[in-house]
């Protein structure tokens, strides 16, 4: 079985799943993958597969990038709470300007590949 | 989880206190170590009785990131190398924007513990080395850099998406951010040690002037172009800047402190928490759950509640941190940070005056040396001496230090 990692985790995402690591003690399902469960402590781990759809938690559109994202603002980050449990941070495409994409708006998930890595981002749905 | 609290076994006194003026541009041709000295010196001359560097018995320096900003790491030792004061035991502390907050709760804990009685603790940074885009990439180490900064986010976006968040559980607004960084630039144009020194409407005529506007007031001016959106909703005004400086305290064992002065300050009470680096793991994103358990921590040891403080300087590396931090230090109920703000609950004359000091807003964020320099700040009020910006009758301070997006938070608690 994968170790539960960022290797593991992007390695999953190159192949259009999100996979989190679910505690075979009291269900609790994380979102990046960890070993160690957040709220029981238990370290008895096994993959689960998470669908892409979820709701936006909180949103900015950034104006002032980071040097990787230069020539590419305006863009909207998100905090999103997938439907089935947890929250995780991502790009949410089709979004230019602020007020556009507001908390409580559905998005689903895009498997987006740059260079030899893919990250997870989100389009308003 | 609970947090863990930690019990002073002897007074902590804070006997003497320095800084640099924080600015951009005015110690361009200094390295951190001259400005670290700079402070430090500061420090030793404002000892009431006199006070010779070598009684220094040990050093704690905070610092953020010396290493991106200036190649250069081993920051403690270099300081105490300079200070003159080797073989000293000196000890750099790195947690991120509260370096220097948490190195001011090892100081006391480290002559609590008997270890030592006398120490200097500060913390200095030396940011203005690099370009806009560089200074945004090392600021953003503070977050998950795998996990966040990988998904796009910049350090302003992350408090862009907690206000956002905070507007919309709360009902809380932009307008209400405004009237934070309009007190904060009040309080700054009357610290001399300010990185701005002047009210956001004599800036907003320069600007007007330079560009062919004019302003009717404050909120024309900050909803103009001229204040720029740096991350929705956040603009330029709702951003500290970036900063060069040094600040530097030295502590005391309560027995030995009153042969230095005849009013020393005591940190009465020190918290700290942690909490997740990724926003995205927080059950909460409308409060700073390491905020309130440090808060808690520190009044416990104090034996005073959040109702006692008169003046507070908090970490408004962003206007929403200020407003999170009022209500999470218990000065506001949830959700009425915004509203104190507007209302004038929190300038140099309110309830609990926060940020005397114009904060980190107006005076600067060398981010290494905040932690240090707010403790600075209530000192100098503790003892009546904070100049056109004292507050009236200080009896309880205190300091609220904040690393990344709330996962490190440090406070003291201040008083006579
Ligand atoms: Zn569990």
């Amino acid at each position: 079985m994968a170790e539960f990692t960022s290797k593991s985790y992007f390695d999953f995402l190159e192949e259009g799943r999100i996979m989190g690591s679910k505690c075979m003690s009291c269900g609790t399902v994380h979102l990046p993958p960890r070993p160690i469960c957040h709220d029981c402590g238990a370290t008895e781990m096994e993959w689960t597969e998470l669908g892409g759809e979820g709701v936006v938690q909180a949103v900015t559109v950034i104006n002032v990038p980071l040097s990787k994202m230069e020539g590419r603002c305006p863009y909207a980050v998100a905090v999103v709470k997938l439907d089935d449990c947890p929250s995780i941070s991502g790009l949410v495409h089709g979004v230019k300007e602020g007020g556009e994409l507001s908390i409580g708006d559905r998005v689903v998930a895009e498997f987006v590949k740059e260079g030899d890595k893919t990250t997870l981002c989100f389009r308003s749905s | 989880m609970r947090g863990v609290g930690v019990r002073l076994s002897r007074e902590i006194a804070i006997i003497g206190a320095g800084m640099t003026r924080f600015h951009h541009k005015l110690h361009a041709d200094k390295t951190s170590r001259e400005l670290f000295v700079k402070a430090a010196l500061e420090a030793r001359g404002s000892v009431d009785n006199g006070f010779e560097l070598p009684e220094v018995e040990a050093l704690f320096v905070g610092n953020f990131s010396s290493d991106a900003f200036e190649g250069q790491i081993h920051m403690a030792a270099l300081a105490a190398d300079w200070l003159g004061i080797c073989p000293r035991a000196a000890t750099r502390v790195e947690d991120a924007c509260a370096s220097s907050g948490v190195a001011m709760n090892v100081a006391s804990m480290a002559i609590a513990s008997g270890a030592y009685d006398i120490v200097m603790v500060g913390g200095v940074e030396k940011m203005r080395g690099l370009r806009t885009e560089e200074v945004t990439d090392t600021l953003a180490m503070a977050a998950d850099a795998v996990y966040e900064v990988g998904a796009g986010f910049t350090f302003p976006g992350l408090f862009a998406a907690l206000a956002s968040a905070h507007f919309a559980k709360h009902g809380s607004n932009w307008e209400q951010l405004a009237a934070i960084s309009i007190k904060n630039h009040h309080n700054g144009a009357l610290n001399p040690k300010a990185h701005f020194q002047s009210e956001i409407m004599e800036t907003a005529r320069k600007l007007g002037e330079r560009n062919d506007m004019t302003f009717e007031d404050e909120l024309e001016f900050l909803r103009s172009p001229l204040n720029p959106v740096i991350a929705h909703p956040l603009r330029l005004f709702d951003c500290c800047p970036v900063s060069d400086g040094a600040a530097v305290l030295i502590l005391a064992a309560g027995d030995v402190a009153r042969k230095f002065t005849d009013t020393p300050v005591y940190i009465r009470g020190i918290g700290q928490a942690s909490d997740t680096l990724a926003l995205h793991d927080r059950v909460d994103l409308t409060t700073m759950n390491a905020a309130k358990i440090a808060a808690a921590q520190a009044y416990e040891i104090a034996w005073v509640k959040a109702k006692d403080i008169d003046v507070a300087d908090v970490h408004d590396c962003f206007t929403i941190a200020e407003l999170l931090a009022t209500e999470d230090l218990g000065f506001f109920p949830k959700g009425e940070g915004g509203l104190a703000a507007e209302n004038g609950r929190t300038a140099l004359d309110g309830d609990v005056t926060v940020n005397p000091d114009g904060g980190l807003k107006a005076k600067g964020h060398p981010i290494g040396a905040t932690g240090a320099a707010m403790a600075y700040e209530i000192f100098k009020q503790l003892r009546g001496e904070a100049g056109r910006h004292q507050v009236d009758d200080v009896e309880y301070g205190l300091t609220h230090n904040m690393g990344g997006s709330g996962a490190t938070v440090s406070v003291q608690v201040y008083g006579r």
